[in-house]
């Protein structure tokens, strides 16, 4: 058989199974084929909204935004990440260090970022928040997802022994203390704190965790790092990528992280969010093919007639298998597509309910990028059905149509 | 209804041939080990022919005769290669169909051989058209020239405005002209059909059967049927009664009818 009319027999068989596939789910057995499509939407449904909440878990916790290219780290043998530390090695004298990397050629804008979990106070309420220090030094518009450009530059308390409790709240902090701009606040019994704004990029708000930005000296000064003049990290903003070179030599032990890099330690160090998904996907695929293999069978059973009447017009078993294995596929594929929209529709339900009920922000991460996702992973439930409804079809075609 | 002349009758090779054809069933499925073990036994036999010789030659047609399980459909299925003798030897082209694989013969039916059957037994999610071109995707013909060939059969059967619509869309007569149509795309030397007006009506039995007359002009054709008329157009008419073909009542029956 020449290679063109190999071709154009497997087109013709992948034109058949899709064919049979539309006029099945449409017309002629469209209960069977819509439980199966179901089956496989109601997995994919699923994995995407516990997927979503897994990622949601992990974003919002890290010192992540558009102006910053680096984060320099303390080298830690722990178990901490190097997102929000709270039991790893600090460094010390980092505005000192701050302005030697500053000085680096290359380097934009630097801070260095000190991160403590506090009790704060409004008028309205009191709250356990994300207190984050930094040096606003004018090359940075966010930090946290919290707008810094209202915050005093170089940290006038570290220069000049200027306290400007200033404060600089996420929209989530704001509506969590009720809070507005030049409200009083009392972080760490300090009652000395101005709101200068409620602001941030909404985009990033998803698990947003409550955070205040202040200036670096004086959360020192509430936490007691002063001594040291320490600071968890630094964060660096660069188009150089050369920078990398010198920000390594700057403390012995300490780890620079690209955005990249950051940005699959951040997925990777959370631990629950990866358990999440994996389950998720594991689940997913168990029960898709459970599903798929129950109905697709009982399906194939029930069209026995058509398949002896194949085989008794010449239709070889390979050419059997290959429309029964298109049709699979393509009925799986149907209930991706089904199951990714429905899994995009579950993420936004599962957010507006939270926010109505527990949350004052989204819980679930959404991406349109979940729907090819979800089609990818239903196309895998196919595929780990077919061997046994391949099996099915072999056993149950031939003979004389009844 | 025309009756062809039986002059073709004595035209050797045959076709197709059955020596001595018997064909056994059990009623039941075969005890399995653990069956055995309960103490199953083998389930009784039911013999559907028994030592039926036949031979079909090339440009005739042959009509299968007899009353309701007198093994009419055994006979055309064994002949078709859908089912192997329990005894005897059914040959095509000189072939054994009993020393073939199912893939083998699977590829003969395909090649030589078209079957109508009495339930049409279409395929219901494609149209006529898909119905009539699909043994040709097996030969991997391209999908412009499947168009054309189901296209031009369907035309030749008079259903030039039913290519696209599906089974369920057509009535009986139309679904057993797609189904003959269906048989003819790879231009078989045998063609076999099971009660093909069975499920017709007799104006529509007549369309149909006129649609046969036309196919076998350079064919082979092997059909069943209780009824007088469908027969009418055979050149000569076997008689089975009880799996066994009636010598007498065969015999009786001049060429072209039926006793």
């Amino acid at each position: 058989m020449s290679l063109r009319t190999l071709l154009a027999r497997w087109y013709g068989v992948a034109a058949v199974g899709m064919r049979r596939t539309l006029a099945r789910t449409t017309h002629t057995a469209r209960q069977r084929v819509r439980f199966s499509v179901l089956g496989v939407a109601v997995a994919i449904t699923l994995l995407l909204v516990v997927t979503g909440i897994g990622m949601g878990l992990t974003g919002g916790t890290t010192v992540q935004d558009d102006g910053i290219d680096y984060w320099i780290v303390p080298e830690s043998g722990g178990s901490s990440s190097p997102l929000v530390s709270t039991d790893a090695p600090q460094f010390g004298s980092v505005h000192e260090t701050a302005e030697t990397i500053r000085a680096t050629e290359g380097v934009d804008s630097v801070s260095p970022v000190l991160s403590q979990v506090l009790r704060v106070s409004s008028a309205e309420s009191t709250e356990y928040v994300l207190v984050v220090g930094i040096v606003n030094d004018g090359g940075v518009d966010q930090i946290s997802g919290v707008n810094v450009t209202g915050l005093s530059h170089h940290d006038p308390y570290y220069n000049d022994g200027e306290w400007t409790g200033e404060v600089a709240l996420s929209r989530s902090a704001g509506a969590t203390l009720d809070a507005t701009e030049g409200d009083q606040l009392t972080i760490g019994g300090n009652t000395s704190f101005a709101v200068t704004s409620v602001d941030g990029d909404t985009s990033s708000a998803v698990g947003d965790v409550p955070t205040a930005v202040v200036q670096l000296s004086e959360l020192q000064t509430l936490t007691g790092a002063t001594a040291h003049d320490s600071a968890d990290q630094f964060v660096v903003g660069t188009n150089d990528p050369a920078v990398r070179a010198d920000l390594e030599d700057v403390y012995p032990s300490s780890t620079v992280n690209s955005r990249s890099e950051m940005t699959a330690s951040q997925t990777m160090d959370s631990d629950l969010s990866v358990a999440l998904a994996l389950t998720a996907f594991v689940v997913a695929i168990s029960i898709g093919t459970l599903f798929v293999v129950t109905t697709m069978g009982l399906e194939l059973v029930a069209d026995r007639t058509q398949l002896a009447t194949m085989s008794a017009i010449g239709l070889s078993s390979r050419t059997q298998l290959g429309i029964i294995a298109v049709q699979i596929l393509a009925t799986t594929a149907i209930g991706g597509i089904v199951g990714a929209i429905g899994g995009l529709a579950g993420i936004r339900l599962t957010n507006e309910l939270a926010m109505r009920t527990l949350t004052s922000e989204p819980i679930a991460f959404s991406h349109p990028i979940f729907g090819l996702y979800g089609v990818v992973v239903a196309v895998l439930i196919g595929i780990c059905s077919l061997p046994v409804l391949l099996l099915v079809t072999r056993r149950v075609t031939g003979g004389v149509p009844q | 209804m025309a009756v062809r002349s039986g002059s073709q009758r004595d035209s050797p090779p045959p076709i197709a041939r059955a020596d001595g054809v018997t064909k056994r069933y059990r009623r039941g499925s075969e005890p399995g080990r653990v069956g055995r073990l309960f103490g199953r036994s083998t389930p009784p036999e039911v013999t559907a022919l028994e030592d039926v010789s036949l031979a079909i030659g090339s440009n005739e047609i042959v009509g299968l005769a007899g009353p309701s399980g007198s093994g009419k459909s055994t006979l055309l299925h064994l002949l078709a290669g859908l089912e192997l003798p329990s005894e005897g030897t059914v040959t095509f082209q000189g072939t054994d169909l009993g020393t073939l694989s199912t893939r083998k013969r699977t590829r003969l039916r395909l090649e030589h051989v078209g079957i109508v059957f009495q339930h049409f037994h279409l395929l219901d999610s494609l149209s006529a058209r898909g119905n009539v071109a699909l043994p040709l995707v097996e030969l991997g013909v391209s999908k412009s020239e499947r168009r054309h060939r189901a296209t031009e059969l369907l035309e030749r059967v008079g259903l030039e405005d039913r290519v696209t619509h599906r089974p369920g869309e057509l009535s009986g007569g139309e679904q057993q002209r797609v189904a003959i149509a269906r048989a003819l795309v790879t231009d078989p030397t045998l063609v076999i059909a099971d009660e093909p007006t069975g499920e017709l009506d007799t104006e529509t039995g007549l369309t149909v059967l006129e649609q046969f007359e036309r196919v076998a002009d350079d064919r082979a054709v092997v059909l069943a049927s209780h009824d007088q008329p469908t027969l009418d157009i055979a050149d000569r008419v076997v008689r089975l009664r009880d799996g066994r073909i009636d010598e007498e009542a065969t015999a009786r029956a001049p060429s072209g009818t039926e006793t």
